[in-house]
């Protein structure tokens, strides 16, 4: 722990580390020092004066460098003769603050009464009315009353876009500089500033395009008045009419913990989620999501959805009853005995992937399922994935976070955020990539290699580092200059790199899938898509990096529960081989038509979807699945910690959740699944059997810690409910090294590109099914992908 | 968006050569100099083209130009008139030597005292200004950098007209 420092709060003590300020130092004791631009993620600025506290501190004797000290013995108090922010002020030794006496009280009215001069009185029709800062602020703390003339009120844009997405009302905000800050330094995207100044100061932009950053809805959450608002939800409903169901983002592998704001309209009766919110998890999203997160919701109500089983009759896919679809399913599973295939998506949810390996091991009696799209190296993270306990909000000085063949910004936006301000704290990141990408900036070594020499680098790297004892006669060919020659990056640039990795306390290699190789051809999984994460768990188990908090393996998956797919999988035994004289096809949550993809032929074809995507349109039955929204469950996410979401909105037609489905299907093929009443009693299942799983029962995972800082209803940041974690942080399971203790390292030879090599880029915003389902998120989505810039070719 | 590159190379890298290069921020007010001796104000595009040439960006500049009350970021006359309202000025009298300024140009008041107006002929444009540090020599003005003092309302019409007839407009 670092220095405590003692310091009086109204006369109480309580001690803190060195470098506290004021406002923090009350927050310990419960005492609420109200603030409108202090914000425990940014820099206290001290604008708003609004912190305002009488602070004394002691006296010294200049001769001994001792404290005066009065009749009584005790320090003498020098009061300052002017109120100080609380919020930029750090604590002194011996420190006394005054936050609640007369002259206290008197300058927080003056400022409320200065900052309420030019505020609108439209809270009856603002989306923050209920849970505003400035509402809940004047209530508290504020004069009853102004002395300002109403005449000369100023008169404002009420609706200027900053961007597609977001508005601001000049007349509501209050100067605080929170979303300045907030793009300044926690997205790093500079294009919000302040105009004019004094009374006619406000926001603005003049950036092309405006203000859209990947970010810029949580602008809207820490604003501590209604200036800025959504398309999205501005105007939708009053925030004491909805009802907050936790929940877990379903767009990436980060596993961003949400609130859904949802009410049940009043038009069609129909429950729908009306605002996305961040859901405070300092372990994943702290009080962060991108914006694809919270506005991609719109496909849990989209007209699109599928509502009834479809059956194949007279070569048209119609309306069936789930009888009749469950039947036909069964019989033809049934009859075709080991000629069966199984795909499974990876944004399904434990439970189904659990149940639907089951359901083949034990109803239809092949192990024949491949998860999809195909990932390379889920086995490798199982097993040397980031340690439990791991948190990236909390590495810094000694920290060496390797990132390679990946894009952090497009692939795992949060990441960027968490990684950011990783190097900032002191850890060094080592950025290595065909092109330049975001975190480039943040780099303590950015290194750009050839298209398709990633996995020499890292072998290079290693060579730098030491030799590898298991691979050591292979490793031993990758010298430093070697590899340069290979890979372009100059030899210094690897040795100093390498260099940074060997004196690293921790380590986290962080690996994408941005490279040229194909991961399966012609049905079956290459060494040369496997090559990268095989050379990365190389390099943390040789560097003794594995199986430890904070260190280890860290994959840019392209989905929510890619991870945790493979582990259901994995526990059932699931094993892909290629597949021909097929009799039946059984495809959930997956769209390889769609993706441009040829399945394999068969007689029958069976999908489990959302949407009547275009694999679904060449199944003989179509099973109509539900959103994450709309029912429980649980999803790995990319650190392996086990997170659950809850049902929030009522389903919608007569589609069932996806194990539901396949339980009806596995009942029907004669097994005993009675015991699958609730997502629930599957979890239990998997807690119970499936060893790395063990503790992530639902009781478990819905446990809570207070959270620091504290951002939740407690507090006066902000004034709803919304950021509260009610719904549990999660479990993170222990990495397969932690549990056996057995690691060993293997040799893949590194693939050599040719000089077509082009690199597989994924990027946030490209068109896909569930996010075209979100008309306001349209401005943002791109068809093709940008060509990307300045990558390295070679060969 | 090159205009001023193209125009004026030697002038921006002669003020670019005064910062480090990592600092290069630091030029955004002389290459703002610039922008407006060029277009008279701080057009949208020459306010993108210096936040370029310094490699910020441009929403940073335009907060330089909102910030600094001698940038525009609208067209304004050929000549800028300052009078300075502020306390000590009123007391010497400035409130009624404005009023009788608008009424010499045809400018309505209201709008002198919230942004400036300026004249239908584009020839000046008039600003109710606070604190030009000369309160002493109350009622007074600027106009474009020169200050003119202990001003009556005859001194501004002879002023104003001399003016005007330099250039061609009275």
């Amino acid at each position: 722990m670092a220095d405590l420092i003692n310091v009086y709060i109204n006369e109480v003590l309580v001690s803190v580390p060195k470098g506290t300020v004021i406002v923090d130092a009350a927050k310990k004791l419960g005492v609420n020092i109200p603030v409108f631009c202090y914000h425990p993620k940014l820099k206290p600025v001290g604008m708003c004066r609004m912190c305002l506290v009488e602070v004394g501190r002691r006296k010294i004797d200049r001769a001994t460098g001792q404290p005066l000290l009065d009749a009584n013995n005790q320090p003498e108090i020098a009061w300052g003769l002017k109120l100080e922010t609380g919020c930029t002020t750090p604590i002194e030794e011996g420190m006394q603050v005054r936050t609640q006496n007369e002259v206290v009280k008197k300058a927080q009215k003056d400022v409320l009464e200065f900052l309420l001069t030019s505020h609108p009185l439209d809270c009856p029709v603002c989306d923050k009315g209920g849970e505003c800062p400035l509402q809940n602020l004047t209530l508290q703390f504020g004069p009853g009353t102004t002395r300002f003339d109403y005449n000369d009120k100023q008169h404002l844009d009420k609706h200027y876009p900053l961007g597609d997405i977001i508005f601001l009302d000049k007349e509501r905000c209050i100067q605080c500089a929170r979303c300045i800050r907030f793009q300044d330094e926690v997205a790093d995207d500079r294009v919000l500033g302040f105009y004019e100044r004094g009374r006619t100061m406000q926001i603005d932009t003049l950036s092309e395009p405006g203000f859209d950053s990947k970010f810029s809805g949580n602008t809207t959450d820490i604003c501590p008045v209604g200036a800025l608002t959504t398309r999205d939800f501005r105007f939708r409903a009053r925030p004491w009419e909805m009802t907050h169901v936790p929940s877990i983002c379903t767009h990436c592998a980060v596993g961003c913990n949400l609130t859904l704001g949802t009410r049940r309209s009043a038009r069609d009766r129909q429950w729908e989620i009306l605002r996305v919110m961040p859901r405070q998890n300092e372990d994943v999203n702290e009080i962060w999501i991108c914006d694809k997160g919270r506005f991609g919701h719109h496909f849990t109500r989209s007209q699109a959805r599928l509502t009834t089983p479809l059956v194949r009759k007279n070569g048209q896919l119609a309306e069936a009853t789930w009888d009749e679809a469950i039947k036909l399913v069964a019989e033809r599973l049934n009859v075709v005995y080991g000629h069966v295939v199984g795909f499974i998506g990876d944004r399904v949810s434990n439970e189904d992937a659990y149940l639907f390996g089951k359901l083949f091991r034990e109803g239809v009696k092949t192990t024949r399922i491949a998860n999809r799209p195909h990932v390379a190296g889920a086995d490798l993270v199982q097993k040397y994935g980031v340690g439990s306990g791991t948190n990236l909000g909390a590495l810094g000085k000694g920290t060496v976070v390797l990132i390679v063949a990946g894009d952090v910004e497009e692939t795992a936006p949060v990441y960027m955020l968490r990684l950011r301000a990783a190097a900032q704290r002191g850890a060094k990141l080592i950025v290595a990539n065909a092109r330049e990408t975001k975190m480039d900036r943040y780099a303590a070594n950015s290194l750009r290699y050839k298209v398709g020499t990633e996995t020499q680098l890292v072998y290079g790297l290693l060579n730098a580092v030491n030799q590898g004892s298991g691979i050591r006669d292979q490793v031993a060919a990758y010298t430093p200059a070697k590899v340069a020659e290979i890979t372009g990056v100059p030899e210094a640039e690897i040795t100093a790199a390498g260099k940074l990795i060997a004196e690293a306390k921790d380590l986290i290699v962080v690996f994408g899938d941005e490279q040229p190789y194909d991961i399966m051809v012609n049905g079956q999984y290459t060494d040369a898509g496997r090559a990268l994460p095989q050379a990365c768990a190389n390099l943390v188990v040789a560097t003794g990096h594995a199986g430890k908090a904070n260190n280890g393996l860290l994959s840019l998956w392209p989905h929510n529960n890619t991870q945790g797919v493979f582990d259901m999988l994995a526990a059932n035994g699931a094993q892909w081989t290629p597949a021909d004289g097929l009799k039946a096809l059984y495809i959930v949550g997956s769209d390889p038509i769609g993706e441009g993809q040829t399945l394999p032929k068969s007689e029958f074809t069976i999908v489990q979807e959302l949407f009547l995507t275009e694999t679904a349109k060449q199944a003989d039955v179509v099973l109509p699945a539900l959103s994450f929204a709309e029912r429980d469950g649980t999803f790995t996410n990319a650190e392996r910690r086990v997170q659950r979401y809850y049902k929030a909105i009522a389903p919608l037609g007569q589609a069932r959740a996806d194990w539901e489905i396949i339980r009806m299907v596995g009942e029907q093929l004669g097994l005993k699944w009675t015991h699958y009443l609730t997502s629930e009693g599957v979890m239990a299942e998997i807690a119970a059997t499936v060893p790395q799983y063990s503790g992530t029962e639902y009781a478990a995972l819905a446990q809570v810690t207070e959270a620091w800082p504290p951002v939740g209803s407690n507090d006066l940041y902000f004034g709803g409910t919304a950021y509260d974690n009610r719904g549990g942080v999660g479990v993170q399971i222990k990495s397969g090294v932690e549990l056996d203790g057995q690691s060993e390292m293997n040799w893949i030879e590194p693939p050599v590109p040719s000089a077509e090599s082009t690199l597989h880029v994924r990027q946030l915003n490209r068109h896909g099914t569930l996010i075209d389902q979100s008309a306001v998120y349209q401005p943002r989505l791109i068809d093709a992908p940008i060509e990307p810039a300045q990558v390295l070719k070679g060969a | 968006m090159t205009q001023l590159l193209e125009k004026y190379p030697a002038e921006i890298e002669k003020i670019l050569d005064k910062y480090p290069p990592d600092r290069k921020r630091s030029a955004v007010l002389p290459l703002l100099y610039i922008a407006q001796k060029e277009y008279g104000y701080c057009t949208p595009d020459a306010i993108r083209e210096v936040a370029g040439i310094v490699g910020v960006e441009p929403t940073e500049v335009e907060s330089v130009v909102g910030f600094y009350t001698l940038f525009y970021d609208h067209p304004v006359g050929e000549h800028v008139v300052q009078i300075c309202n502020d306390l000590p000025c009123a007391l010497r009298g400035s409130e009624q030597f404005l009023d009788h300024a608008c009424k010499k140009l045809g400018l309505d008041k209201h709008k002198v005292e919230h942004g400036g107006q300026t004249t239908t002929d584009g020839s000046v444009t008039l600003e109710s200004v606070v604190c030009l540090g000369a309160c002493d020599k109350a009622p007074m003005m600027q106009i474009d950098l020169e200050y003119f003092e202990r001003l009556s309302n005859e001194d501004f019409d002879r002023i104003i007209e001399e003016m005007l007839a330099k250039s061609n407009h009275g």
